[in-house]
């Protein structure tokens, strides 16, 4: 796949012979054959970030995928989990249903091909701006979430290209009231997420609101989506393992 | 000649029924039992510790060695023919008197074995012990102390009396922290302005400042020469580091760009003949 009329690159499978420059928004991102069986990965950010990898290879050629990815590495990994808050309340009746589409943020992952695998070369985020932290709960017992503030979708369509993409929310209330859901939390390292051109779409949640005894409890699940798009492969955080005479170290 | 050789050796006797050669397959067993337990221990570390939590390794670890030498001393007991129940006894009596004589150690110790039941902190953790006045990170709860790497780089030795009874403050143990900062503006510079500038600031530079719950402002005093503004914004626990030494700076920037005065020390001085 070559780079597309479009200011920026479409998620996709690149073959680099001799170079690939790759461009997204705020992130330039340039491979070069520098040797016989080595290549060279630079990336740099709009805040100046720049790094650099060398890619030592078996072939003359190697094979790259950009892919969305769930929006969890940026600044740093520190948890699977999102908060999704919307940016109006959303009103169940009592004993009923209700689905609606919503934007979620993503990542932009690199991979690099080996075969049939696909390794985790780098990722990045095209709304650093918006990649940060929330709690849900209290300080002591409270789950560390990726938060975003997040606004209703019209469709799978109303994806934006690079910084979001659209999930669907499924929301069943059992209880005998009326209840307002403002936000979602909800751990996305169970959800594939899909791509078409520069287009997003994630696999969904249900959201059942019923009674366990005496207590109310939110019930969360993910719901896979049936579609042609293309699915995204599974981001791994890069494992170093060094040991240091008779002692083992872990660094993540 | 081998054989006759053992068999000299087990018609010598030392005591009782103890003889040279049931003391040397004794030795033999003992020597056999360490150096076992290093080698279990060896590979332990090298292939299971890394994939189990720090502090649950080391107890493994300890476990590991600690049993298989108490094995190798029954065996060897009881290839002495050594009969314990008479040992047992006389341990009892002497551990009341040796219990009276070193009541620090053995205090040590049960507050060692208390610390890893009750486990207020775990290797790995970083704490602060108020009462000593020590912060860092806890290393090991051993026998008789507990080490602890201090944020200098030294390492503190505790006993471990000393650190189950006094308070232990745990910084990693919640999932999130709360960094904070003192800020005085001038008298003359819009409160509500200055709270404005500085969150915008935070919020954009400093990517782990948790947005839930957002940076919290309170007017602390109306000091003597400026309005006092505490600054509180959550972090996660991990971030310590990339947080609470930059907020001051962030606030001053934000404070320097929007020409909001920090003013110095200052008195109004008015002249008697007015």
């Amino acid at each position: 796949m070559s780079d597309s009329e479009s200011v920026y690159s479409n998620y996709g499978i690149y073959d680099v012979n001799e170079n690939l420059q790759l461009s997204l928004p705020n992130t330039e991102i340039k491979i070069d054959k520098i040797g016989e069986n080595a290549f060279s990965y630079y990336r740099k950010n709009s805040d100046g970030k720049i790094i650099e990898k060398m890619i030592p290879v078996k072939s003359d050629e190697i094979k790259i995928e950009l892919a969305p990815i769930p929006p969890l590495n940026h600044p740093a990994r520190r948890t699977g989990h999102v908060f999704l808050k919307f940016d109006r309340e959303i009103y169940l009746s009592e004993n009923s249903a209700a689905s609606i589409f919503v934007h979620c943020p993503i990542e932009i992952g690199i991979f690099l091909i080996n075969g049939s695998n696909r390794e985790s070369l780098d990722c990045v985020t095209c709304n650093s701006l918006n990649s940060r932290f929330g709690l849900y709960g209290s300080p002591d017992t409270g789950t560390l979430c990726k938060y975003a503030q997040v606004s209703l979708a019209t469709g799978y369509d109303d994806s934006i290209p690079y910084i979001e993409g659209v999930l669907k929310i499924i929301m069943e209330n059992t209880l005998s009231s009326g209840q307002t859901i403002d936000k979602v939390v909800f751990p996305i390292t169970k959800n594939s997420f899909y791509y078409e051109d520069s287009k997003t779409i994630i696999d969904g949640i249900k959201i059942i609101l019923k009674k366990r005894a005496v207590v109310n409890i939110v019930d969360v699940k993910s719901v896979a989506i049936e579609t042609d798009w293309t699915v995204s492969p599974t981001w791994e955080a890069t494992t170093v393992r060094t040991s240091v005479e008779m002692e083992s170290e872990q660094c993540l | 000649m081998p054989l006759e050789l053992l068999q000299n050796l087990s018609e010598m006797q030392i005591v009782g029924e103890l003889t040279v050669l049931s003391l040397l397959i004794g030795g033999i067993i003992m020597a056999g039992g360490v150096i076992l337990a290093k080698i279990a221990k060896l590979l332990f570390h090298k292939y299971y510790a890394p994939t189990l939590p720090k502090d649950t390794a080391k107890n493994l670890s300890k476990l590991i060695y600690f049993g298989i030498i108490v094995i190798s001393f029954l065996g060897f007991t009881s290839s002495q023919g050594i009969d314990l129940s008479g040992i047992m006894v006389a341990g009892g009596i002497f551990a009341v008197v040796i219990g009276f004589a070193t009541q620090s150690v053995v205090s040590n110790l049960i507050s060692g074995v208390f610390l890893i039941i009750e486990k207020p902190a775990k290797h790995g953790d970083t704490i602060e012990l108020p009462d000593m006045g020590i912060s860092g990170t806890l290393l090991d709860i051993g026998t008789f102390s507990s080490k602890i790497r201090k944020f200098d780089g030294t390492v503190i030795r505790i006993p471990n009396e000393k650190f189950f009874t006094s308070n232990i403050r745990s910084l990693t143990i919640s999932t999130a922290r709360r960094a904070d900062a003192m800020v005085g503006i001038s008298y003359k510079d819009d409160i509500e302005n200055a709270i404005s500038v500085i969150k915008n600031e935070i919020l954009v530079t400093m990517p782990f400042v948790l947005h839930v719950p957002e940076p919290e402002f309170r007017v602390e005093e109306l000091g003597d020469s400026s309005v006092n503004i505490q600054v509180f914004v959550w972090h996660p626990k991990d971030d310590w580091s990339q947080t609470q030494p930059i907020l001051l700076s962030t606030i001053k920037r934000a404070l320097d760009n929007a020409g909001i005065e920090i003013p110095f020390p200052q008195r109004v001085v008015w002249d008697a003949k007015d």
